[in-house]
């Protein structure tokens, strides 16, 4: 199959075989049902400037000149439309994500496909075979390879696993992709991590707020500032809203003074409140690192009634695996798991089956200290209580842990100075 | 009197002046690694105040090379050798990342014969010290905590401010400084050329243009900003230079005046002698060593960097190895291979500090054109492309490169 860069150069010669110039680009553009873009248009390079030629005008793609069905003054020029992408251009050379593989690759080459006369980009090259190609290495390298019987495997991604960078997209393209979007967040925050920073926030921007959110949860806070910075501090403000309070409290830490509490106005009232409260801990104790959406019912509860508190709650806590059981005056009395829940019968008050004693850590205790107790007693969250035993929040196993297993590196260059 | 003494009357001074220009001057002491302090001490002391004036031009050319660099950083975003990828080809890339992977091992190469030669003087053998030094750089690196060794670092990188309180101290013909600060003045003849060449090449590096664009990009200054970074990249570079000069004063007013040609690392050290007396060694030893094994932490690292973003290659070192092979082996390459060749028995360890900056200097010219290129294509920087001064400027800093390498290669053959 034919690949771009053994095409790009080559001469195009007219019905009469005169030359009219070189190719220097080819136009693609996606149509109907096809996840392959098919290629449109020929940019040829003439001495007066590029000639755009339809791909109907060309009489064989696959040979040492291209020629052409017209004479020159008959070429009726391709009007580059909304969707058309200049595959040398605007492809060759850049980062793409591998939606597949989760990760940022090079564009080493393009390789094209024939379907009923058409061609097609089939796959893009991202492996070294590609850039010994481009070098024109690549008979040198395999004849080296079969030396040793050993053969050169290509590394090539289908296009349909492919999205490009929002920046080195035409205008038109950059509308969230799909395939972002069906990506986890961890593995949308590790391709963020590899990219530049303008890059990064140029991919957040074109997501929702919601993934926004999720995709900001999954990386380190001080990384999270830098991604923020230059986003309109209104869709901060919403993505801030659908964090989970102790992850927006954390990235308010590390903004500045002056931006961290004009977002706290922008945000809801609600959502701002919880936010503002734990701010108001230092960092690492537990205060700093708690949640404040855990469930909480009353002894007198029936199971049954717990349940419903439950399905009402469970999409804004941050677990459902424990509910914690409160007094009027929020002092913590004891704790039920969803599988004590399921077994009890539906009109037994949970202040029956409930343990009494309750594994919890204060406020001040530091990130450690909560660590050991989550490890000790095997929890996946435990209870955060002031001097009086009042519930605050809960801590995660994952967010006490964090300090032990940071989430994520940051990709960072060292520094020298400035 | 001993040297604490002697220094009294110029502790007010420095303090006063520490205070008002800090920040840059820790830049540019920093700025003056171990190959830039061979490289100055080594022009001083043959040449005297000769070179002044071809360091007062530098500057000129290294602030427009730099704000390019750091103007390319901020409007794309991206860093120079991702750039010359994308808008040069792979066949471009591949000649531009060897050049500027040679230069880099050669300044590595300095960094670490810096390193030798800054021990030797404690006493201490480099086949004990340099090893050690590549293992530390390298576990402070990927393990992070560089962070905060590095302030240790650039403070002990503060010794090079001696030169300038030296240089007073010894009160050189100031009006024969300034007359050939501003006089320039040529001659021909293999040494000359290949020390104007490192000092040149000592100023404006490959590896300072990438290492610029990289960090400006990785910060993500936003454009209207943009001018505080240019005064940022003017200021530094400008200091850097300060100090630089004052290396060659000193070292033309203390040993050029008495007929020493420096070729050791000893006999660089003499030139602090007038302030730290009896201390000299250890003041210039601390001063090398610590610019050393700053430039030494992260030379090879951001040349892995840059070489693995323009091949697309996996790189980071949040990477585990498997996934980033040949990340990681450019990035212990480099620094196994300068190690290697420190460590050759007799190798002239002060030679191969400078001469690494005159190979910089002839490859310099490969990179100038690319990037001078870049920064006049409106497609990519939109109307923050290059002033017509300062392509004038930059493509006449080319050209005198290019012309003093061909004249070096000449001159051989016409003597």
């Amino acid at each position: 199959m034919p690949y771009l860069s053994d095409l790009i150069g080559k001469p195009v010669a007219d019905v009469d075989g005169e030359c009219i110039g070189h190719l220097t680009d080819l136009i693609a553009s996606l149509r109907g049902k096809m996840p392959h873009p098919e290629i449109v248009a020929l940019a040829v390079k003439r001495s007066g400037g590029i000639l755009l030629v339809p791909f109907s005008d060309v009489a064989a793609f696959i040979a040492p000149a291209i020629p052409l069905t017209r004479r020159l003054q008959d070429i009726v020029p391709y009007e580059p439309g909304e969707q058309g992408l200049y595959l040398a251009q605007d492809v060759l050379d850049k980062q793409i994500i591998d939606t597949n593989g989760m990760r940022v690759v090079r564009v080493n080459d393009l390789e094209l496909v024939r379907v009923n006369g058409h061609f097609y980009v089939a796959n893009v090259d991202v492996g070294g075979l590609g850039l010994l190609r481009r070098l024109g290495l690549l008979k040198t390298a395999q004849w080296f390879a079969g030396r040793f019987r050993r053969k050169l495997r290509p590394s090539t991604i289908s296009w349909d696993a492919v999205e490009l960078l929002p920046g080195d997209q035409p205008m038109r393209l950059r509308v969230p992709s799909d395939k972002i979007a069906e990506l986890h967040p961890a593995d949308l925050a590790e391709i963020i991590s590899d990219l530049s920073r303008s890059e990064s926030s140029r991919l957040l921007e074109s997501l929702d707020v919601k993934t926004v959110a999720d995709t900001l949860e999954e990386v380190e806070p001080d990384f999270q500032a830098s991604l923020v910075e230059a986003m309109p501090d209104e869709k901060v403000a919403d993505v801030l809203e659908e964090m989970a309070p102790d992850e927006a409290a954390d990235l308010l830490a590390e903004l500045p003074q002056d931006r961290s509490r004009e977002l706290l106005e922008l945000m809801e009232d609600e959502e701002a409140e919880d936010v503002r409260k734990l701010l108001t801990y230092p960092e690492d104790t537990a205060g700093g690192i708690m949640t404040t959406e855990f469930i909480a019912v009353r002894p007198d509860y029936t199971a049954e009634q717990a349940v419903s508190v439950l399905r009402e709650a469970a999409d804004e806590a941050e677990t459902i695996l424990y509910v914690y059981v409160t007094d009027s005056e929020d002092h913590l009395v004891g704790v039920f798991s969803l599988r004590d829940l399921v077994l009890a019968r539906p009109e037994t008050p949970v202040a029956q089956f409930m343990q009494h004693r309750v594994a919890s850590v204060s406020l001040r205790d530091s990130q450690d200290e909560v660590a050991r107790v989550v490890a000790k007693y095997d929890l996946s969250a435990v209870p955060v209580v002031d001097d009086q035993g009042r519930l605050h929040g809960i801590v995660t196993a994952d967010d006490a842990l964090d300090k032990i297993i940071p989430t994520k590196w940051k990709k960072r260059l060292p520094r020298l100075y400035h | 009197m001993t040297a604490w003494q002697r220094l009294k009357p110029l502790r007010i001074r420095l303090l006063t002046l520490l205070v008002i220009l800090g920040p840059g001057l820790i830049t540019a002491s920093a700025d003056n690694d171990a190959p830039g302090i061979a490289t100055y001490s080594m022009a001083g002391s043959t040449y005297g105040y000769r070179f002044l004036w071809v360091i007062l031009a530098i500057t000129v050319g290294e602030i427009i090379v730099m704000e390019m660099a750091g103007r390319m950083g901020a409007v794309t975003g991206k860093g120079a050798a991702d750039l010359i990828r994308e808008q040069f080809g792979v066949r471009v890339t591949v000649f531009a990342m060897v050049c500027l992977l040679i230069a880099n091992l050669g300044t590595t190469i300095g960094e670490f014969a810096g390193v030798a030669a800054g021990t030797e003087l404690f006493g201490l053998p480099r086949y004990i010290s340099v090893p050690l030094a590549a293992l530390l750089v390298g576990l402070l690196v990927t393990r992070g905590s560089y962070r905060y060794v590095e302030k240790v670092l650039l403070a002990l990188s503060l010794a090079a401010l001696s030169y300038i309180i030296t240089a007073f101290i010894e009160h050189p013909n100031w009006g024969e400084v300034l007359r050939q600060a501003i006089m320039p003045a040529f001659q021909g003849g293999t040494d000359y050329l290949l020390t104007l060449l490192a000092v040149v090449g000592t100023t404006i590096t490959p590896w300072g243009i990438v290492y610029m664009q990289a960090s400006v990009a990785d910060k993500g200054v936003a454009l209207d900003e943009y001018k505080y970074t240019r005064l940022d990249v003017v200021t530094g570079s400008a200091w850097g230079n300060v100090v630089s000069a004052f290396i060659v004063i000193c070292t033309a007013a203390t040993l050029f005046a008495v007929g020493i040609r420096v070729e050791t690392a000893e006999q660089a050290a003499m030139a602090l002698e007038p302030l730290a007396g009896v201390w000299a060694k250890g003041l210039f030893a601390v001063g090398l060593l610590a610019a050393s094994l700053l430039a030494a932490s992260v030379l090879p690292l951001s040349t892995a960097y840059a070489v693995s973003e323009a091949f697309g290659w996996e790189h980071g070192l949040d990477r585990p190895l498997r996934e980033a092979r040949i990340f990681y082996s450019l990035y212990v390459g480099i620094i196994v291979l300068s190690v290697a060749i420190v460590l050759i028995p007799g190798i002239p360890l002060f030679p191969l500090m400078w001469f690494s900056q005159s190979v910089n200097a002839i490859l310099l010219p490969v990179l100038l054109v690319l990037v001078l290129k870049l920064a006049n294509d409106k497609r990519l920087l939109g109307r923050w492309t290059n002033s017509r001064l300062q392509n004038v400027l930059a493509w006449v800093l080319t050209g005198l490169i290019i012309l003093a390498t061909v004249l070096l290669f000449a001159s051989p053959l016409v003597s």
